[in-house]
């Protein structure tokens, strides 16, 4: 029977990826201008007010080259979580429908990994929404395919947390108090208005560990035209390896769910 | 497999060839120090149409929970097919569909969307449930509100799309869980007689329900369960039987009281003894509840 089920699962092997990425783009296709100008608004207030309002340079370059690739991966964590977070809660304790998933045969991993997927390229939209609205500004950043990566990668690490907080929720209040305690300080601290260099040692340390300031880092350095090293890789791959597995383990082994 | 076990009403039909569809061994489920289901057996047959009866909080739901695996047991197992039930069991789950309590749909899609997702769910070619979509929308006069979002829909409505998403994928397995709750008469006769003709076809039902008349007309047996543990088993008729087919009601200071007996003439003397406020009766499936739960249900 096992076997019969691998064969199954083998001939029909993705297809619970598309059908999550599918419901995604039902999602995004309907609330498509809710989407848009929801990614919009927070950082291009940021880049407005902080960028253009308060005329000030950093490193000797004007502020806004500091700040144009923090906002962008603030914007892509925004996106990613805000999709998955809301969404996924409101599923699982308000409409049940996540019952729905838990019943049929498409394996539980294949929903998940299309719930990051498609997370991610929500994050992605925002990201490339601040791209198109700061292109006119002449800053002579560079964003290129690596960038795009890094901002997917940052995409599909902050919608496994999601994920998991997700199901850690217990009720629909849930949900904003994890974007206030997590996703706010994350927003401010993580090497998107200020560098963290500039923090005082031990909480520097704290702080540079997150993924956002890996992320902001090293899109920030390809803006620069220098490399992106491979230790920001290396953090955003271990946050998604250890919450992809603790999502994966809530959906197979939660009791209840 | 032998046949015991077997309602006799499907005995004549399955000729020595009933087999379990569904096996629940020592099913434990604890909720902290609460537990919902207290070591619960069961077989249920292939084709059969089983009930699941108990008040309030007795345990039918969380049951149903853990036979569409969205609650793990703390304690036994589910077997469907003789292999064990688990969240990675994709076979197992193929037979199975679920109408659950509450609608557990996505609000914000329609109708057409709603039954997309699920024979996608199920892997089924987009042609085939676009195909069958129409059939069971018209069927349900759903067709014309396709296009509404099930956020839009009257709590009928709901239901109705629920019964198609779970028809939609043929299932071997149908579970329901209070499938009539909010439904009108008209609507409920409908719906009684949509699960007979799928009974017919031999898709085997389970059933929890409050309207006990819905059990004792469509259930091949029943079992009762309270406070998470069974407390009978059997087809409606023998239930009834057991506690006596003849019920005399008496009004007295303490309300409403039955006297159950087996033989008819018995029945009838306690009744000329009883005075005018005794009536008399046939003993329905809701009086073998009633006695079992120790209170009136609805």
């Amino acid at each position: 029977m096992r076997r019969q089920e691998a064969a199954v699962d083998k001939e029909n092997f993705g297809m619970g990826i598309v059908t999550v990425l599918w419901e995604k783009w039902v999602e995004f296709r309907r609330d498509f201008y809710k989407i848009t100008v929801a990614a919009m608004i927070s950082p291009l207030m940021y880049l407005i007010i902080f960028g253009m309002g308060i005329q000030t340079t950093s490193h000797g370059e004007p502020y806004l080259h500091f700040l144009v690739p923090g906002v962008v991966a603030m914007a892509t964590m925004h996106g990613s979580f805000s999709a998955i977070v809301q969404n996924m809660s409101t599923q699982r304790l308000y409409e049940k429908a996540l019952d729905q998933v838990m019943v049929s045969p498409t394996p539980l991993w294949q929903f998940i990994m299309g719930q990051i997927i498609g997370g991610s390229l929500r994050g992605l939209y925002a990201g490339a929404i601040i791209l198109l609205l700061t292109a006119p500004i002449r800053t002579d950043l560079v964003f290129n395919g690596l960038s795009v990566f890094i901002m997917f990668l940052n995409g599909m690490v902050f919608s496994t947390i999601a994920l998991v907080l997700s199901f850690m929720a217990k009720s629909y209040a849930d949900p904003p108090k994890f974007t206030s305690y997590i996703i706010t300080p994350m927003s401010f601290l993580c090497n998107t208005f200020f560098s963290t260099e500039q923090m005082p040692s031990g909480f520097r340390q704290a702080v540079s560990i997150l993924p956002l300031s890996q992320s902001c880092a090293m899109i920030r350095s390809i803006a620069n035209g220098e490399p992106a090293g491979i230790f920001g890789f290396i953090v955003l791959a271990a946050y998604l390896a250890v919450f992809g597995t603790i999502a994966v383990v809530f959906i197979y082994k939660k009791k209840n769910l | 497999m032998g046949i015991v076990g077997c309602s006799n009403q499907k005995v004549a039909a399955a000729v020595f060839v009933c087999t379990e569809m569904i096996e629940i061994k020592g099913l434990v489920k604890k909720f902290g120090d609460f537990t919902a289901v207290d070591g619960l057996d069961l077989r249920i047959e292939t084709g059969e149409f089983f009930g699941l009866l108990g008040p309030n909080g007795a345990g039918k739901t969380t049951t149903i929970s853990m036979m569409s695996t969205v609650l793990l047991p703390t304690s036994g197992e589910i077997l469907i097919d003789g292999q064990k039930l688990d969240r990675k069991a994709s076979s197992q789950k193929r037979k199975l569909s679920v109408i659950t309590q509450e609608y557990s749909m996505r609000q914000d899609m329609t109708i057409d969307e709603v039954m997309e997702y699920q024979g996608r769910l199920y892997y089924m070619p987009l042609k085939e449930i676009r195909k069958k979509s129409e059939e069971l929308l018209e069927f349900a006069g759903l067709s014309e509100f396709r296009k509404r979002t099930v956020r839009h829909l009257s709590g009928g409505m709901k239901r109705k799309v629920m019964i198609c998403r779970s028809l939609l994928i043929d299932p071997e397995i149908l579970l329901l869980d209070e499938p009539t709750a909010g439904m009108d008469a008209l609507s409920r006769r409908q719906m009684w007689n949509l699960l007979r003709q799928l009974n017919e076809k031999k898709m085997t039902i389970v059933l929890t329900t409050h309207y006990i008349e819905e059990a004792q007309a469509l259930c091949d047996r029943v079992a009762l369960i309270n406070r998470g543990k069974l407390q009978k088993l059997d087809t409606p008729d023998a239930l009834i039987e057991d506690l006596g087919a003849f019920a005399v009601d008496l009004t007295s200071e303490e309300g409403l009281v039955s006297r159950y007996f087996h033989d008819r003439d018995e029945a009838i003397k306690y009744l000329s003894e009883a005075g005018p406020s005794a009536s008399f009766r046939a003993t329905t499936l809701e009086d073998v509840f009633v006695e079992c739960a120790g209170r009136k249900l609805q």
